[in-house]
C-alpha cells in the first residue's frame, strides 16, 4: 500500500516504508501528503511576514494587491525572503566552520586532548596562506596562531576573506569590481538581516548582489574554513573503501547511528567506538561489538576519513530507526527532523542530542564539550551498549541492501591519483577535457525531498551525465545516493559511463562519480575548479570551464547558499524544483539570465533530472566551443545513446 | 385516485411526500397501528436516555398531514389485504378501498421463544410505547439484562447505562455486532463498552426467564443464573407480512418487491423494513431494515405509485453508531466470506483507530471505520457506484484520503443522483 | 440558487477560505479569539488536491436529491423547497453520523459545537452563510477564484 515505489527508488527505503505503513508509523512522506495542497503563495515566494503591517500577499494572477502594505513589490518580497534563506544557510555552514576553528584552537592550546593536529602538511600550507611564520615553531604554536587568525575572520569588519583570494585572479578581480568580495563571515550575514528589515532596500538586484556576497562568505569562507581546518584536525581524506545503505546495521552488534554535521563530534565517536573497555562491555551485554554508522553529512565526514559505513541519507533518518535495530541515534546540528523523537519512541532506540544549539523537548541531552570530548563520547556509547539487551529481536528488520563504495577524493587527493605515481598534478585531467576524452565535469550535490521520488533525481541525473562523458563529483546526500546505487565503484564506469570517461576511470582506477565529502566540502569543488583553471588550457576563470552544478532534490536553506556561491563563482547551477522566486518575474530572470552577464554563472530550474542533465551538457558543450576545444572524442556514441533516452 | 399507505414511519411518510410532489389532488390515507404521528423510530433510545422529550421525536412538522392533505388513521392494525376487491381490512373490522396500496408495515421484534418471555418487565425495543414502558420501570433503577448484541440491544443498553443503571448484555455469538460489522471492530467496540461499564457476556443464550409475574432474571444455557429487573430482547426483527398471507402477494422473509418496488400484484407496492428488495452490490434479494433504506424506498415506491417510473437501485447495508464517543461506521459487505475478496486494513490500537476495506474484483464492496469516520460517505459512494478502484487502492486507507483523490472516478455522467460540482458541472456522483 | 464555484486554475491552496469559515462560525467571530475557543470552531469547507495537483475547497453541493436527508434519523436535515438550500437544524441533530456515512462528497463533518453553554455533537455542513450576503470563504479568497453565483452565471464567467 501507499505507493512505496513512488516514494523511493531505493529498495531498502521501500522495505522500511512498507513496514512503517503496516505498523502505522508516520514518515516524512505521509506528512508531506497530508500537507497537500501546499500554499502557492509560499511556493512562489510572494508571502511577506517581515513586519506587523502585514502579513501581505501579492496576487500572482494580477487582480488582487500587487504590492504589500508598505508598497513592496513582488520583486522586493521575493528578494528579501530569498536573501534571508541565503543568510540562514550561510550561517549554518559558517557556524560549523567556527566550531571546527574553535576545536583547533583548543587542541593547539592543549585544552582538548581528544583532538590532535593530524595533517601537519596541510597546516603548514594554510599557515603560509595566512602569513604565519613557520620556522622554529612547533605545530601547536602554528596551529594556535592559525586558529586565532581564522576565528578573527568571523568577526572581521573590513578587508577581504583570505580564502576567497584563492580563486583565479580574474575571478577575484571581478568580485572586487562588483563589490561582492566578502569582508568578514558574520558581517555579511548580519547585513542581510539589516537589509531585509522593513523599510530598508527595495531594489531586488541590490539585495541579491549582497546575497551573492554573503553566499561567497560561506563558500570561500565558513564552509571552506570548516573543510580545511577539519582536514588539519582530523586528517585529509584519501581514497578509501566503505559501505552504504541500511544493510550496514548489524543484527549482532550494538548499532550507533551518528547524524548531523560536525566532525568535532563524530570523529571523536569513531575513536571512542574502538575503546577496549566499551567493547568488553558490549560483549558482556551480548553483542559482538559496536557498529558505528552515519546519516547525512557527519556520516560523510567519518566516511571520508575513516571509512565508517553510511546508513543512509536525509530521507532515511527515520527509516534507520524503523529497522528496530538502533540502540542510540546521537545528533548534533542541522537536517535533524523533530519527528525522530516520535519514531525512536516506537522502538527501544535512545535519541540523544549533544549540541546546546539543538535540543529536542523531552529528549536526553548529553552536552558535548571539546575538553571532555572522548569521555562524553564514551558516555554516550555506553548508553548504547547498555541499551542492547532492550532490543526486541522479533522487531528487528534490517534490509539486506549494503553497497560498496569508494570515497575520500579531495582537491588534493584525487589529483595525486590522476597525476600518476610521480607527482600531483591536474594536467591529466585538463588534458582529458581538452582532448575531448572527457566532455567536462559536473557537481551533483544536495539533499533529498519527498517532493521528488527519493534518490531518483540524483541517480538519473548522475547516470545521464556520466553516460555523456561528464565526470561527476558528488557531495552530501547526493553522494550517499550514488553510493547506494553502486555508482561510487570503479566497476560502475563499465556499466554506466560513456567511453571516454570509462577510459579515464580504467586507467586511473577511479569511479566515474567521485565522492568529495560533506556539504561544507562543496568548498573542495571550488578549490578543484580553481586548480583546473590554474593548470591552464581551459580558460582563465571558473566561468570559462566546461563545468556545471546541480542540486536535483534540494531541501534546505544551506542548499540555496551553496547554489548562490557556485553561481557567484561562475558556475551554471541547476536546482530541481524552483527556489521560491517564481512569484517575481524580474528576480527569476535576474537569477536565470542576467547573472550570467554579471558573474558568469546563473541558475536554471528543472525538476526532471534527465532534462536537467541535458541542460548541463548543453552548457558544457557551449563552454567547450567557446574554448575552441576539440570535439568530444566519443560524441557519436554519446549522441546515439542520448537520443534513445530522449525519445 | 385513492392512495392508501399502511405504515406511518420512514417509508410511509416519504411515500406521502413523493406522491404529493407529483399529485397534489388525489386522496391519500395513511393507516398506522401505533397511536402517534410519524416519529423517528431511531430516536427512541435518545428518549429512553432522557435526552429527547416525546414532543422532540416528530419526524415532520405537526401540521404535516394537514398541509399534505392526508387522512391519518391511528391505532388501526390492518390484518388483511384483499387484492381482488382492492380493499384492506383492519382488526376492528373496518374496510378501506384503495386504488394504489403501499404496504409499509415495518417489522417487529423477534421473540426468543422461551418460557417467561411474557412476564412483566420483558420488552422488545422497537416502538415509542416500548421505550415509555422501559423508561417508567427504569425510574426504579435496578439491573438491566439485554439479550442480543445487535444495534437494538446495544442502543437500549447505552441509553440505560447513561441513566445510571447496571447493564449486562448477553450474546450467543462470540462477539457483539456480529451482523453489523467485522470481527475486529466488534471486538474493539466490545472492549470499549466494557471499559465504560457495560458488562458483556458472549457465548450464552437464555433458556428461561425467571421470576413470578415480574421478570427477576434468567437462566442461561450453561446453567448459570443472572439477575435482572428489566429484560430487553434485541434478537432481530421479523417482517410484519402477515396481512399479505393468503392474498396472493408473494412473500418470503418479507414482502417481495421488484425494481420498481411493485409486488407481484398490480397496484400493490412494498417499502421499508417489511420489503424484500435487492442488495445493491450482489443483486440478491434481501431485507435491509435500515432507516435510510426505508426512506429511499418510500420515495421510490411513492413515485412509482403515481405512474411515473423510477428504478430502485437496491439497498445497501449501512450503519453508523457511536457509544461513549467512539463512532463506528460499517457499509456494505464487511465480513469476508470466500475467495475473490481482498481485505486491507489499518489498525492503531493505541488510538483505537481501525479502518478496513473489502474489495472484490477491483471494486470496493465494504468498509469499516472505527474512530476515523470523516469522509465515510466517499467510500459509500465508491461502493454504490461499483467503480474500478485499482488505481487508487493504495491510498484509500491513508489519513489524507478525501473526495479529490477519487474525483475522476466519481464525477461521471451516469449515476443515480444529480449534483453540481465545484467547477459548475452537472454530475452524478453516486 | 447561488452556489459556491471555483476557477480551479487560480486556487493556490492557501486555505484562507477554511480560516474564514471557521471564524465565521466561531462564537467570537474574531480569529485571535476563535483559536482559543472550546470547542474550536470547524470550517465547513476543506481544501483538497486531486491527482492532477489541482486544488480546490470542497463544501456541501446542495444536491438535487440529497442522500443526507434520506439518512437523517431525526429529520434535522431538510431542503428548502424554494431556495434549494440543504440545511441541518443543529438543535434537532443527534450526532448519529448517518449523513456523514452517506454523503458522496464527504463534506459533512462530525463535530462538537457550543449551543448556549452546553457542548453538543452535531453534523456540520456548509449552508452558504445564509445570514450573509456573500459566503465568508468567497470574500476571503485572495486570488478571487471563488464565486458565489447561479450555475448559468458561473458558466458564463468561466467562458
Amino acid at each position: 500500500m501507499a505507493r512505496t515505489k513512488e516514494r523511493s527508488i531505493d529498495p531498502a527505503a521501500q522495505k522500511m516504508l512498507k513496514r512503517a505503513n503496516e505498523e502505522d508509523i508516520m514518515t516524512t512522506w505521509d506528512r508531506y501528503e497530508a500537507m497537500q495542497p501546499q500554499c502557492g503563495f509560499g511556493e512562489l515566494g510572494i508571502c511577506c511576514r517581515i513586519c506587523n503591517m502585514g502579513p501581505c500577499r501579492i496576487d500572482p494572477f494580477g487582480e488582487g494587491p500587487q504590492t504589500g502594505v508598505c508598497g513592496a513589490s513582488a520583486d522586493t518580497i521575493v528578494a528579501r525572503n530569498l536573501a534571508r534563506m541565503i543568510a540562514a544557510g550561510a550561517a549554518a555552514h559558517s557556524d560549523h566552520g567556527r566550531d571546527v576553528a574553535h576545536a583547533l584552537l583548543m587542541a593547539a592550546q592543549g585544552k582538548a586532548k581528544a583532538y590532535q593536529i593530524k595533517d601537519e602538511e596541510k597546516l603548514k600550507v594554510l599557515a603560509i596562506e595566512y602569513g604565519i611564520k613557520l620556522e622554529g615553531r612547533k605545530k601547536e604554536e602554528i596551529a594556535e596562531e592559525l586558529a586565532e587568525k581564522v576565528l578573527s575572520e568571523f568577526g572581521q569588519q573590513h578587508g577581504e576573506l583570505r580564502m576567497a583570494l584563492r580563486a583565479p585572479k580574474k575571478r577575484v578581480e571581478l568580485w572586487r569590481k562588483l563589490g561582492i568580495l566578502p569582508r568578514g563571515v558574520d558581517r555579511e550575514i548580519v547585513e542581510i538581516m539589516h537589509r531585509t528589515h522593513m523599510g530598508v532596500g527595495n531594489d531586488y538586484r541590490n539585495i541579491l548582489m549582497h546575497g551573492l556576497r554573503t553566499a561567497l562568505s560561506d563558500g570561500w569562507g565558513g564552509s571552506m574554513i570548516a573543510t580545511e581546518l577539519s582536514d588539519v584536525l582530523f586528517g585529509s581524506p584519501r581514497p578509501i573503501r566503505g559501505t552504504s545503505n541500511l544493510g550496514v546495521l548489524r543484527e549482532d552488534e550494538v548499532n550507533v547511528v551518528v547524524h548531523g554535521h560536525e566532525p568535532t563530534l563524530s570523529d571523536v565517536v569513531v575513536a571512542a567506538s574502538q575503546d577496549p573497555e566499551l567493547l568488553e562491555l558490549a560483549r558482556k551485554n551480548g553483542a559482538k561489538g559496536i557498529n558505528l554508522a552515519g546519516i547525512c553529512c557527519t556520516s560523510n565526514e567519518i566516511l571520508m576519513r575513516h571509512g565508517i559505513p553510511v546508513a543512509g541519507n536525509f530521507l532515511q533518518q527515520e527509516l534507520a530507526l524503523i529497522t528496530g535495530a538502533v540502540e542510540v541515534m546521537m545528533v548534533d546540528v542541522q537536517c535533524l527532523m523533530p519527528a525522530l523523537a516520535d519514531t525512536a519512541g516506537c522502538f527501544h532506540t535512545k535519541l540523544i542530542t549533544t549540541s546546546p544549539k539543538c535540543k529536542f523537548p523531552q529528549v536526553t541531552h548529553i552536552q558535548f564539550e571539546e575538553d571532555k570530548a572522548y569521555q562524553i563520547a564514551k558516555e554516550i556509547l555506553k548508553l548504547a551498549v547498555e541499551n542492547f539487551p532492550n532490543r526486541k529481536k522479533n522487531k528487528v528488520q534490517i534490509p539486506r541492501e549494503e553497497e560498496n563504495l569508494v570515497a575520500g577524493f579531495t582537491a588534493e587527493s584525487v589529483f595525486n591519483f590522476l597525476g600518476g605515481r610521480f607527482r600531483a598534478t591536474y594536467r591529466p585531467l585538463n588534458d582529458a577535457i581538452i582532448t575531448g576524452r572527457l566532455r567536462g565535469a559536473a557537481g551533483v550535490v544536495g539533499c533529498n525531498n519527498p517532493n521528488i521520488c527519493h534518490d531518483y533525481g540524483h541517480i538519473e541525473m548522475t547516470k545521464e551525465l556520466i553516460k555523456n562523458d561528464v565526470l561527476v563529483v558528488a557531495t552530501g546526500c547526493s553522494a550517499i545516493a550514488s553510493a547506494k546505487a553502486g555508482l561510487l565503484q570503479p566497476e560502475a564506469a563499465l556499466k554506466y559511463a560513456g567511453k571516454g570517461l570509462q577510459e579515464i576511470c580504467e586507467t586511473v582506477g577511479i569511479p566515474p562519480v567521485l565522492h568529495v565529502g560533506s556539504c561544507v566540502d562543496n568548498s573542495r569543488i571550488l578549490v578543484t575548479l580553481t586548480n583546473v583553471v590554474n593548470e591552464g588550457g581551459l580558460g582563465e576563470d571558473i566561468s570559462d570551464l566546461p563545468a556545471a552544478g546541480a542540486a536535483p532534490e534540494w531541501m534546505s536553506e544551506k542548499a540555496i547558499s551553496i547554489g548562490f556561491y557556485f553561481v557567484a563563482s561562475g558556475v551554471f547551477t541547476i536546482f530541481g524544483t524552483p527556489q521560491p522566486v517564481l512569484g517575481s518575474k524580474n528576480v527569476t530572470r535576474f537569477m536565470c539570465e542576467e547573472l550570467e552577464d554579471i558573474v558568469g554563472g546563473k541558475y536554471a530550474f528543472e525538476p526532471d533530472p534527465i532534462k536537467a542533465a541535458h541542460l548541463m551538457i548543453d552548457h558544457i558543450n557551449k563552454k567547450r566551443q567557446a574554448l575552441k576545444l576539440k570535439p568530444v572524442m566519443y560524441e557519436e556514441v554519446a549522441k546515439k545513446e542520448g537520443e534513445l533516452v530522449k525519445a | 385516485m385513492h392512495y392508501v399507505i399502511i405504515g406511518n414511519c420512514a417509508a410511509g411518510i416519504n411515500a406521502v411526500e413523493a406522491i404529493r410532489d407529483i399529485d397534489k389532488k388525489s386522496e391519500i390515507t395513511v393507516i398506522s397501528e401505533e397511536n402517534y404521528p410519524g416519529y423517528c423510530r431511531c430516536l427512541i433510545s435518545e428518549y429512553l436516555a432522557g435526552e429527547r422529550e416525546e414532543n422532540q421525536l416528530l419526524y415532520r412538522e405537526e401540521d404535516f398531514y394537514e398541509k399534505n392533505n392526508v387522512s391519518l388513521s391511528l391505532g388501526e392494525k390492518v390484518v388483511q389485504v384483499e387484492p381482488k376487491s382492492k380493499r384492506i381490512v383492519t382488526k376492528s373490522g373496518k374496510k378501506i378501498s384503495y386504488d394504489r396500496l403501499l404496504i409499509a408495515t415495518g417489522a417487529r421484534p423477534k421473540g426468543l421463544g422461551i418460557p417467561g418471555e411474557d412476564k412483566e418487565g420483558v420488552f422488545g425495543f422497537r416502538t415509542l410505547d416500548d421505550a415509555k414502558k422501559i423508561k417508567e420501570l427504569a425510574e426504579n433503577r435496578g439491573k438491566v439484562l439485554v439479550f442480543g448484541g445487535g444495534l437494538i440491544g446495544l442502543k437500549a443498553s447505552y441509553a440505560l447505562k447513561k441513566r445510571g443503571l447496571d447493564v449486562e448484555v448477553i450474546v450467543k455469538s462470540p462477539r457483539i455486532l456480529s451482523q453489523v460489522t467485522d470481527e475486529r471492530a466488534a471486538q474493539m467496540m466490545g472492549s470499549w463498552l466494557i471499559e465504560n461499564g457495560i458488562d458483556i457476556r458472549t457465548g450464552s443464550a437464555p433458556i428461561d426467564i425467571l421470576g413470578d409475574k415480574r421478570a427477576k432474571g434468567a437462566r442461561l444455557d450453561n446453567g448459570e443464573k443472572v439477575t435482572g429487573d428489566i429484560v430487553i430482547i434485541g434478537k432481530g426483527v421479523v417482517c410484519n407480512k402477515e396481512l399479505a398471507e393468503d392474498s396472493g402477494i408473494r412473500i418470503h422473509w418479507g414482502i417481495i418487491a421488484n425494481d420498481y418496488l411493485e409486488t407481484n400484484l398490480s397496484d400493490i407496492y412494498a417499502a421499508g423494513d417489511v420489503a424484500e428488495t435487492k442488495d445493491i452490490i450482489l443483486g440478491e434479494k434481501t431485507t435491509n431494515a435500515l432507516w435510510t433504506a426505508a426512506t429511499e424506498q418510500g420515495k421510490v415506491a411513492g413515485e412509482n405509485m403515481t405512474g411515473r417510473k423510477r428504478i430502485y437501485p437496491g439497498s445497501l447495508a449501512a450503519n453508523s453508531i457511536e457509544f461513549f464517543d467512539l463512532p463506528l461506521i460499517s457499509v456494505g459487505h464487511v465480513r469476508v466470506r470466500d475467495n475473490g475478496y481482498e481485505e486491507f486494513f489499518r489498525l492503531n490500537e493505541q488510538d483505537c483507530i481501525y479502518k478496513k476495506l473489502v474489495i472484490k474484483e477491483n471494486r470496493l464492496v465494504g468498509v469499516v471505520l472505527l474512530n476515523a469516520i470523516e469522509n465515510a460517505g466517499v467510500y459509500t459512494a465508491l461502493i454504490r457506484r461499483g467503480v474500478d478502484i485499482s488505481k487508487v487502492k493504495d491510498i484509500l486507507l491513508e489519513n489524507y484520503f478525501d473526495y479529490a483523490l477519487v474525483k475522476d472516478l466519481l464525477e461521471k455522467k451516469e449515476g443515480f443522483r444529480e449534483s453540481i460540482s465545484i467547477t459548475g458541472d452537472v454530475v452524478k456522483t453516486a | 440558487m447561488k452556489r459556491i464555484f471555483i476557477d480551479i486554475d487560480k486556487c493556490l491552496g492557501c486555505r484562507s477560505c477554511e480560516l474564514a469559515c471557521a471564524v465565521e462560525y466561531s462564537v467570537s467571530k474574531d480569529l485571535l479569539k476563535a483559536i482559543q475557543e472550546d470547542p474550536l470552531p470547524k470550517p465547513r469547507t476543506d481544501v483538497q488536491q486531486d491527482a492532477k495537483r489541482g486544488s480546490f475547497p470542497l463544501q456541501c453541493r446542495h444536491c438535487e436529491e440529497p442522500y443526507c436527508i434520506d439518512a437523517c434519523i431525526s429529520g434535522a436535515i431538510g431542503k428548502d423547497p424554494e431556495t434549494g438550500l440543504v440545511v441541518s437544524n443543529e438543535e434537532k441533530c443527534v450526532g448519529c453520523w448517518m449523513c456523514v456515512m452517506v454523503c458522496p462528497w464527504g463534506v459533512i463533518r462530525p463535530a462538537q459545537v457550543s449551543i448556549g453553554d452546553k457542548k453538543k455533537k452535531v453534523a456540520l455542513s456548509c449552508d452558504l452563510c445564509r445570514d450573509r450576503e456573500t459566503p465568508a470563504c468567497v470574500e476571503a479568497c485572495p486570488t478571487g477564484c471563488l464565486y458565489f453565483q447561479e450555475v448559468e452565471e458561473f458558466k458564463k464567467t468561466k467562458a
